[in-house]
């Protein structure tokens, strides 16, 4: 096997203020990503606010002081921008990728929205964008088959008071009770230049980007870094607790839960890697068991989220008509049984790091996913020059530490599970 | 607290689509190789001379099916041995379909590159096509056709393509295959697809990446060998349009409603392509479009609403597309009718800078990655159109005015003929739908 070692360069500062400023060359196109990553999320929420992140995160496409409402967006893709904001729940992050004599005017309103938002802010804009949240859930989520189960899962495999108890899209309620006094207070708290990580990568060299950091970064003010919730990670699940629902679906549907190690951790990248020989691609155990052999399923797939207060795995199956929800759990038992048993093949692991491995290459060969790259594992794990060491790292990991890692944490005696049976329509 | 001007922007790099390095196989293979340097995953595209007006009527679906058991072995490496050693290379291999042709897609990183293109080879021209594997894949598309109908956005795209075109139009029908013909695809008909129209007529390889070897000597020692006498090659089907309709497909109480309203397009040829880009673009495709502006950023009505060309081979499609919560998807409506019409509002010279600022500005990023030069060289290919393409519709694009977006988007966006599908909650939608106007509305109920 290759073993790829990578060097995309790195350089960082630290400006005054504190906001960890990285960057990273590349003149293969005249094109620059910058990307901000906060270090926020919906495990930040509090109770009867879930899903105010994300609503926070469309607040921050309103205007701030310099900057007219819907014009952040617009100015971009006017200089020839893609853009956009994703919100998870480690981490709220904003990015716009453009021709690099666009890198200014990014800046400029990147800097802009983190010191002066609440200039702009207005109920009518909270009102707003309360109701485009609010239809981006029915699209995603309550409008489309099994559009729930994200939520199912997380309640079985989290405490409802837990950071990730709740999805992060949040629920209807609790959308509508945000109040303005909400904004304010999050943004205070959360929006600061040291509690965030600017990543600048493309077609500048690195005296300019920090020189440009500082320029439109450096005058805004640092703030008291909020209090964490709690990363200490919760152990195994204890027993089987089982949930069922049901909806007018087009096949039956069970789905396993566990929960792991938190990412950033030896075990964890085993039990990442445990999950791509069990349900990842074509010659997945799942898809070969229970979809090509058996021909019980429709698909059946498994993967882990890494998480940092700790992680969860799911494990699922679409039934084939005719195959009940108890044979299909019976098969997934089985298979999950036999990892923990048997552990991966040489083959298996060697194919599992090769899959691994062109993901990794097909993300760091965009400048945009790059510098995304370094804001997560600077703000997750600290640490961005990991990017460059990723594959070697799994390269490590042997077959004995995947079945111990599986006997210890994927454990059928372990996992929660969820029912979806059809309703009749 | 610092406040800065708003900064200029520098004046755009000269970019231009990179130029391939052009061979010919032995057996006539057209090769389009581009050097990228820094892209360690090599994307190849294998496209297939190959319209899905090729299928049989009566088993339509049989080239996705054909298609997508490819990988289940080879008369070489039999079952599951295939993926196994195409997987353990790292690379990925896809299929994609249009209407156009087919396209067999491979990714590996470029350590991998040979050995992965000798199985991708393999895959292509000497394919198992087991009876097992493809009756498994044609429950598995039976399977995945419930799954679409189930999704109100996945229904309104098929509904609205059924109700855009006529009877003898393969474009009517879902590229993968209706369930009716799906049904009716065997063993036999799959093999006989693959051996009547696989072959190196017409089709072309394309391969993208920061080769370490020499892509056209791989390229004519995995490729160049193949033949196959039996090779019918078909000519691309013009599609032809029926008349307007209006339709809900009903699904009770659902919270929301996915609408489609358009008509016939253009494809990239016409003369007409730069300037309709323009004006879709004003009308619906930035951000603060007139129609995002409206219905997402002023009245929250919808997660987001554009107004996308979307261009075949021969002609094409256009359509407003949204999802809008059911209390509010016919005031949606009754202001999209009013935005459509430009009327007393013509397009702006600002409009038409900011769209074309847009397309020119984006281009090096969407182009800088192997998968991006070869996807977008794999299409041109399938549109006919020449290796310059974009540099010249870039060329065209900044000669776009007011005035000719205007004239485009007249002569293709008329409200009389717009047809409407709306898949949502029919009790609720449909008597307010006629009032606005859609007097001949049809309700349909769900398939399945």
């Amino acid at each position: 096997m290759s073993s790829r070692t990578l060097d995309y360069p790195l350089h960082e500062q630290t400006l005054g203020n504190g906001l960890r400023v990285l960057t990273s060359p590349d003149h293969g196109a005249p094109v620059v990503a910058v990307n901000l990553w906060y270090d926020v999320g919906s495990r930040h929420e509090e109770a009867g606010r879930t899903g105010f992140a994300h609503l926070f995160e469309h607040i921050m496409f309103q205007g701030s002081a310099q900057v007219p409402t819907g014009q952040h967006i617009a100015l971009l893709q006017a200089a020839g921008a893609s853009v956009n904001a994703t919100t998870w729940f480690d981490r709220t992050n904003y990015f716009e990728t453009l021709p690099a004599g666009g890198l200014d005017l990014a800046l400029w309103l990147e800097a802009d929205r983190m010191g002066t938002l609440l200039d702009a802010l207005t109920q009518e804009s909270l009102d707003n964008q309360r109701e485009v949240v609010k239809e981006e859930k029915r699209q995603r989520y309550d409008n489309v088959p099994y559009g729930d189960v994200m939520q199912l899962l997380n309640g079985l495999t989290f405490p409802a008071d837990h950071p990730y108890g709740h999805t992060t899209i949040g629920s209807m309620e609790d959308l509508n009770a945000a109040t303005l006094t909400d904004v304010q207070t999050f943004f205070r708290r959360h929006y600061l230049p040291n509690n965030a990580v600017l990543s600048i990568v493309g077609d500048v060299t690195p005296e300019d980007a920090f020189d440009r950091a500082e320029t439109y970064f450096g005058g805004l003010a640092a703030g008291p870094v909020p209090a964490k919730p709690s990363n200490d990670p919760l152990p195994a699940l204890s027993g089987t607790e089982r949930a069922e629902t049901s909806a007018d679906v087009p096949a039956a549907a069970v789905y396993l839960a566990w929960r792991l190690p938190p990412r950033g951790t030896a075990v964890f990248d085993a039990l990442d890697l445990a999950c791509s020989v069990l349900g990842h691609g074509q010659t997945s155990r799942l898809h070969q068991r229970l979809v090509r052999t058996d021909e019980l399923a429709e698909s059946a797939s498994a993967s882990a989220t890494g998480l940092i207060g700790g992680s969860s795995a799911f494990a699922s199956a679409r039934a084939r008509d005719g195959v009940s929800c108890e044979q299909l759990e019976a098969a997934l038992v089985a298979e999950v049984d036999r990892l923990a048993t048997e552990g991966p093949t040489e083959q298996e692991l060697r194919r599992a790091k090769a899959q691994y491995e062109r993901h990794w290459l097909n993300e760091l060969a965009r400048v945009d996913s790059r510098a995304d790259a370094f804001g997560e594992y600077a703000t997750l794990e600290r640490d961005p020059t990991l990017v460059n060491r990723r594959i070697t790292d799994l390269e490590a990991v042997d077959a004995d530490q995947i079945q111990t890692a599986v006997a210890d944490w994927l454990r059928s005696d372990q996992r929660a599970t969820l029912t979806y049976r059809q309703e009749p329509s | 607290m610092s406040s800065l001007p708003q900064p200029p922007i520098g004046p755009p790099a000269v970019w231009s689509f990179p130029t391939p390095e052009r061979a010919r196989l032995d057996n006539g293979i057209e090769v389009l190789a581009y050097p990228l340097r820094g892209q360690h995953v090599v994307s190849a595209h294998l496209v297939l001379d190959l319209p899905l007006n090729a299928e049989d009527r009566a088993a339509e679906g049989v080239a996705t099916i054909a298609a997508r058991t490819l990988d289940e072995g080879s008369r070489t490496h039999h079952g599951e041995e295939f993926a196994e050693l195409l997987e353990t290379e790292g690379a990925g291999l896809g299929v994609d379909l249009t209407l156009s042709g087919t396209q067999v897609v491979l990714d590996v990183p470029v350590s991998h590159l040979d050995r992965a293109l000798e199985l991708f080879a393999e895959a292509v021209t000497e394919p198992a096509l087991s009876d097992a594997d493809v009756q498994r894949h044609v429950q598995l598309r039976l399977a995945q056709i419930e799954q679409g109908q189930a999704n109100s956005a996945q229904a309104a795209t098929t509904a609205f393509r059924s109700a855009l075109f006529d009877d003898a139009s393969r474009a009517q029908r879902m590229n993968g295959g209706e369930a009716d013909t799906v049904a009716a695809v065997t063993p036999d008909a799959v093999r006989r697809f693959h051996a009547e129209h696989y072959g190196p007529a017409g089709a072309t390889l394309v391969l993208a990446g920061d080769f370490t070897q020499d892509p056209v000597a791989l390229a004519q020692r995995c490729l160049g060998g193949w033949t196959n006498p039996a090779q019918q090659v078909v000519a691309p089907q013009v599609p032809a349009g029926t008349g307007r309709r209006a339709l809900v497909i009903d699904r009770p109480g659902a919270v929301q409603a996915d609408v489609r309203y358009g008509g016939l397009g253009i494809d990239r040829r016409d003369p007409r392509w730069a300037d309709i880009s323009v004006s879709s673009y004003a009308m619906g495709g930035g951000f603060l479009s007139r129609l995002n502006a409206t219905l997402r950023e002023d009245k929250g009505y919808t997660y987001g609403v554009r107004l996308g060309f979307a261009p075949m081979r021969s002609g094409g499609t256009f359509a407003v597309q949204g999802s809008f919560r059911t209390e509010v998807v016919v005031d949606a409506l009754a202001i999209t009718r009013e935005l459509l019409d430009v009327g007393s509002s013509p397009f702006t010279r600002a409009e038409v800078d900011d769209a074309v600022n847009f397309y020119v500005g984006i281009s090096p990023l969407r182009y800088a990655t192997a998968d991006g030069v070869a996807d977008q060289a794999a299409a041109q290919v399938l549109g006919g159109l020449p290796e310059d393409y974009l540099d010249r519709s870039l060329a065209r694009l900044r000669a776009v005015t007011p005035e000719s977006a205007l004239e485009a988007y007249g002569s293709l966006v008329r409200l009389d003929d717009l047809t409407l599908v709306v898949v949502g909650d029919a009790s609720v939608i449909a008597d307010p739908l006629r009032a606005l106007g859609f007097d001949d509305l049809e309700v349909v109920q769900r398939a399945g």
